[in-house]
């Protein structure tokens, strides 16, 4: 069918009509082949220019459109929206910026437009090569996977659940509660974490459409957003089972750092060494003991064993090592309890309240550069250097040593099969740091709680939440999932399997096909940037709407 | 007489950061040489070098690509890939004659309308300097 | 008290209200227009962005702060579900979760946002200049005005404070002859809108300690203090000095001191945010004033998370002196400024230097109680609103219905006020399940 393109150039009141000369520009544009029409209008965003346009495509029955006006970031969507109501398919319209680029840069009137015209012819020769593309949707599956059976994945799990999404609990261990379940107490009201704990779990259990597997973990997930393919493996049973989910929530929590690589401490050497877990589990059994039986008359807490090593904060440790200060001296009355530390981390409205409250109680605080633990044939003592370089000793009965938190030991096997980058400190790495901290490059996979990097419990909720929360918005039972049209596409005939473009893909869009020995790419997490494009040497990929030929188009014109 | 030599600058600008400079400079009404003519890409990434050849050849006496800052780019990497590919076209450049001097690549945020008027204007009047590109042929693809 | 309270459910869910169209508001309104909901954003001052806009870059990976913002600010005012309103501000509420009946008086612009096309040319004819709020007063602006190049929505108010129509009765109508688009309209009233919507979500940002309560650290007394919020005003490319770090005389600093924690003492808490954009403004320095020879004074470094500490090693040795201590006193040396100050061996010291940058505690916004009185929330820890439960303890009765997020909630970064953000949809979806 012969091509009818109408091009109308906008006024916009006198800033553009100022600088440039648009009858002129009508006049040598209107001779091209396949124009249909030239108009020139005072305001084409304004409600009546939109009805003017609108009423002109159907007159002439254009089958493409050229806007030559503002910036395409100001109404690109306006203009398209104006197309699809005049019955055509909106991809078949192209701007050209004859304003922020041109009038409003281009003091000389000739020049502009000189520039004007080059602009408009290119974006004519352009449009004559789009596509209707059309916004294509995709079925999802709105139920969930949640790896992880810690707060952050119960919290996330409860969120969920709901009548028309059934949500998958996956937890490792025989129990759910993870790492909350060996505290008594949570910072800095010192609520009970037992109670809250069970209260949580006890909220999960009875939610509806909530499937808990214990002694379970997860062997092989395939797929993508809206269409993973889970293989889990019960343990107790040792059956394997499959569940199709349309995200999946990473809830892995963390491990601790061992500090018996880290002999200065002397943890593993010295007999009441212990690490903040172990402390907080013989808290939790009702008596701090010393390995004699004996109460200790004195403890020191140190903060930030292996935060050399691993070259970051772990955020919770001043924290907890106030918090283990208070459960000493409610439990043991006149102990004497000192914390050597380095920086005292303790961000946010409620917690320096929280420190100045546990100093009150008499604890001490030393600052210190280093810290060791010795014996000196009565028991252990602390040597320390402060950073002014002075050096002391303090006797101590016990020690505890407030070490860095790491990732889980099941980090690495996630983002292998995953595809999920991990950051220099080892955690999973999250889509963007500052405004999707829980998105992963993977589309609809999330990372919540320590997993994605050290945190409280507090945090921790607050991510699960907020995991749930994008879950929610997206995936809507019942609802479709709607596409990005301009998307890359692989030629079949072209595609010589090289792979390069998979290596490329910021969002892993692009999967091979063994059976093709091609690659082809996934619509639903093409995001259309175009890389694998340039990246392909045989030329069999090419980005919708931003085609070699579209290009070429516009290139020809501007050197004409 | 001499006729002035009016140069032809194509330059490929991302959608998110560089497309939005150069349209702040126009808000900022700062001045952009009317040599330059603009082909709007996603992303930096999708620069192919092949395209930017075949604007040499074409007659462009001078090819800009211009992308996000890096780390900042809308699809996580795509201006590093065009970083790489960009150094690697320069040497090809000069292995088919072509003078690599044409081609430049700059970062311009969001944000930096002054930035923008810069870089063109700078490369503008280098391209100038450098003269009429003399590998001007018709190629058919 | 059952936490699983549904929102009322009267066939079609109902609209979610969101105050405060910074980065949280925002980020709450796009999750919640995508699920499908009607959204009410309700922003009290003429644009939005909030806070984050103002600055250049953000930590620890130098983004571009702006280029970060815009497109979610463009997806916001694209999107259908998303009703933008700005110069609003809530009156009262009333009803029940699922069930509120909120009264929002919206200010006239005077300005039409469909016919202007921010062209810019009504500002120079106005004859009335003040200082703009959003430079910190470090520039003016005009009585009819955008807060700075780029600004989103682009069109401008008129500040009926000192617009002499509204102040002095005067009949100027220089910006509306200088309108080529017949946008300008002096006629526009306040509305008072009444809104029936199902849950709120309360992002309504911070302020920045008051430093003229702390006159020993010379902020408005001598030249060359600056508060933090001055320093990104002079780094950003859209800002009074398009982005050069220069004195109040347009030179470059030779020297350079950083102090954290000013107000922390009056406060009582930490502001979790300053050291890190502290170090930000080390770095800036560094980048935009090459030899320049920066100290930082600080009493504790709270740099916590997987990724803060490597940005703070890299800053330490491209060459900052990190001091600890106590800042005494800061007094002029003719055109310098010294510093005095204490550390904690007790012994006394002194720097010279010619710029001071302090890094003012981050506070509640001043209106705050009396939005805690309209929306019955209590006031917690530093004057910040009191959450629901984000420990998962048992707590008092909440206010279902009503949510909070951001620095509304607590002195945060960006990366937690928008999981906050998510989050408290997350709970708004789950429960109107």
């Amino acid at each position: 069918m012969a091509k009818k393109i109408g091009v109308y150039v906008c006024e916009c009141g006198a800033n553009i009509a100022d600088n440039v000369d648009i009858d002129k520009v009508l006049a040598e544009v209107s001779s091209l082949s396949n124009v249909e029409v030239v108009e020139k209008h005072k305001l084409l965003c304004s409600e009546a220019g939109k009805a003017f346009l609108k009423e002109s495509i159907q007159e002439h029955g254009l089958t493409n459109v050229v806007v030559a006006a503002c910036s395409p970031k100001q109404h690109e969507l306006t203009f398209m929206n104006v197309c699809e109501q005049a019955g055509l398919n909106p991809y078949l319209l192209q701007l050209a910026n004859i304003r922020e680029q041109c009038a409003w840069v281009t003091p000389d009137k000739e020049e502009a437009t000189e520039k004007a015209l080059r602009a408009t012819k290119a974006a004519i020769s352009r449009v004559r090569y789009h596509a209707p593309l059309e916004k294509k949707e995709v079925e999802c599956n709105p139920d969930v996977l949640v790896i992880g059976g810690g707060i952050a994945g119960i919290k996330a799990a409860q969120l969920l659940a709901g009548p028309h999404r059934k949500v998958y609990l996956v937890e490792k261990t025989a129990s759910l509660g993870g790492k909350v379940n060996e505290f008594e107490k949570l910072f800095p009201n010192m609520d009970s974490a037992a109670a809250a704990i069970s209260q949580e779990i006890q909220k999960l259990l009875q939610a509806e459409n909530v499937e808990v597997l214990t002694e379970s973990e997860v062997t092989e997930i395939l797929g993508f957003l809206g269409n993973f393919e889970v293989k889990v493996h019960k343990k107790a049973e040792d059956q394997e089972m499959g569940l199709d989910v349309g995200a999946i929530v990473l809830a892995i929590g963390f491990a601790l750092l061992d500090p018996g690589s880290l002999s200065q401490y002397g943890y593993g050497k010295f007999d009441d060494v212990y690490t903040s877990l172990e402390f907080e589990r013989m808290n939790a059994s009702g008596e701090i003991l010393l390995k004699n039986g004996k109460q200790p008359g004195s403890v020191a807490i140190i903060h930030c064993v292996g935060r050399e090593e691993k070259g970051y904060c772990s955020r919770v440790c001043c924290l907890h090592s106030l918090k283990f200060a208070r459960y000493l001296k409610s439990r043991i009355s006149g102990v004497k309890v000192s914390q050597f530390y380095s920086d005292l981390c303790i961000p946010g409205k409620s917690h320096q309240k929280f420190y100045e409250e546990t100093k009150e109680l008499g604890v001490d605080f030393i600052r210190v550069q280093n810290t060791e633990v010795a014996e000196n044939g009565k028991g252990m003592v602390i040597k320390y250097e402060t950073e002014a370089g002075l050096k002391g000793s303090l006797e101590a009965d016990m020690v505890v040593l407030s070490s860095a938190i790491e990732p889980s030991s099941d980090t690495s096997k996630f983002a292998e099969m995953l595809n999920i980058p991990l950051s220099e400190s080892g955690f999973f790495s999250e889509e963007h740091e500052k405004l999707a901290p829980i998105s992963t490059p993977a589309e609809g996979i999330f990372i919540v709680g320590c997993a994605q990097g050290p945190q409280s419990v507090a945090d921790s909720v607050v991510q699960s939440e907020a995991a749930a929360g994008k879950i929610l918005s997206t995936l809507v039972p019942g609802k479709k999932l709607e596409l990005e049209a301009k998307t890359s596409e692989i030629s079949d005939a072209f595609c010589t399997g090289c792979q390069t473009c998979i290596s490329v893909c910021p969002y892993g869009a692009i999967t091979f096909d063994e059976a093709k020995r091609i690659s082809v790419v996934n619509e639903v997490l093409c995001h259309g940037c175009g890389n694998c494009v340039a990246a392909c040497p045989s030329g069999a990929a090419s980005l919708k709407h931003f085609t070699f030929t579209q290009l070429y188009q516009e290139l020809e014109e501007a050197l004409r | 007489m001499e006729e002035e030599f009016k140069p032809r600058i194509v330059g490929f600008l991302c959608n998110w950061c560089s497309y939005a400079g150069a349209d702040l400079a126009g808000a900022a009404k700062l001045e952009v040489p009317s040599s330059l003519s603009v082909i709007k890409v996603m992303c930096s990434g999708r620069v192919d070098p092949v395209l930017v050849t075949t604007a040499l050849l074409h007659g462009a006496d001078g090819v800009l690509v211009a992308g996000c800052h890096p780390g900042d780019c809308h699809y996580r990497k795509g201006n590093y890939y065009a970083r790489r590919r960009f150094t690697i076209l320069k040497k090809t450049l000069e292995t088919l004659g072509l003078d690599s001097e044409r081609v430049a690549l700059a970062w311009v945020s969001a944000s930096e309308g002054p930035r923008f008027s810069g870089v063109t204007n700078e490369f503008a009047k280098k391209i100038k300097q450098l003269g009429p590109n003399p590998a001007r042929k018709e190629i058919s693809l | 008290m059952s936490v699983g309270s549904e929102i009322n459910n009267k066939g079609q869910k109902p609209p979610v209200l969101v105050i405060g169209a910074g980065i949280s508001g925002i980020e709450a309104s796009l999750l919640l227009a995508n699920a499908g909901r009607k959204v009410y954003l309700v922003e009290k001052s003429s644009y939005t962005g909030g806070n984050v806009i103002k600055w250049e870059e953000v930590y620890p990976n130098m983004d571009c702060a702006t280029c970060m913002v815009a497109p979610k600010q463009q997806d916001m005012l694209a999107n259908e579900n998303i009703e933008l309103l700005t110069l609003s501000e809530v009156e009262s509420i009333q009803g029940t979760p699922g069930d509120y009946t909120v009264k929002v008086r919206k200010r006239a612009r005077y300005v039409s946002m469909v016919e202007c096309i921010g062209c810019s040319a009504c500002f120079d004819p106005c004859p009335v200049e003040v200082d703009n709020d959003f430079e910190s007063g470090m520039t003016k602006r005009k009585a009819i005005y955008i807060p700075c190049a780029g600004a989103l929505p682009n069109v401008p108010a008129i500040d009926t404070e000192n617009c002499l129509r509204f102040t002095k009765g005067e009949s100027c109508e220089l910006c509306k002859e200088a309108c080529m688009f017949e946008a300008i309209e002096y006629d526009q009233q306040d509305e008072e809108l009444e809104l029936k919507v199902g849950a709120v979500v309360v992002a309504t940002g911070f302020d920045t300690f008051d430093l003229t309560k702390v006159p020993q650290y010379g902020y408005r007394k001598f030249e060359n203090v600056y508060s933090a919020l001055e320093l990104e005003r002079l780094r950003a490319t859209n800002g009074p000095t398009t982005g050069e770090l220069v004195l109040r005389n347009g030179q470059p600093p030779k020297s350079a001191a950083i102090i954290h924690c000013v107000g922390r003492v009056e406060k009582g808490y930490c502001s979790s945010v300053c050291c890190m954009y502290s170090l930000k403004h080390a770095h800036y320095l560094q980048d935009k004033v090459p030899g320049v020879k920066i100290y930082q004074i600080y009493s504790d470094l709270c740099i916590p998370g997987k990724s803060y500490q490597r940005f703070y090693e890299k800053v330490k040795e491209h060459g900052v002196d990190f001091i600890r201590g106590n800042v005494l006193e800061v007094s002029e040396q003719g055109k310098g400024l010294t510093i005095k100050y204490k550390t904690e061996d007790g012994k006394e010291n002194t720097i010279a230097v010619d710029m001071l940058i302090l890094a003012p505690a981050i506070e509640p916004r001043a209106d705050s109680s009396e939005v805690a009185k309209i929306f019955n929330i209590a006031q917690g820890d530093g004057g910040f609103f009191d959450e629901r439960e984000l420990e998962p303890a048992p707590a008092g009765a909440p206010r279902e219905g009503i949510f909070i997020a951001g620095c509304a909630q607590g002195p945060k970064d960006i990366q937690e006020s928008v999981a906050e953000a998510e989050a408290m949809v997350g709970k708004i979806l789950s429960l109107s399940k």
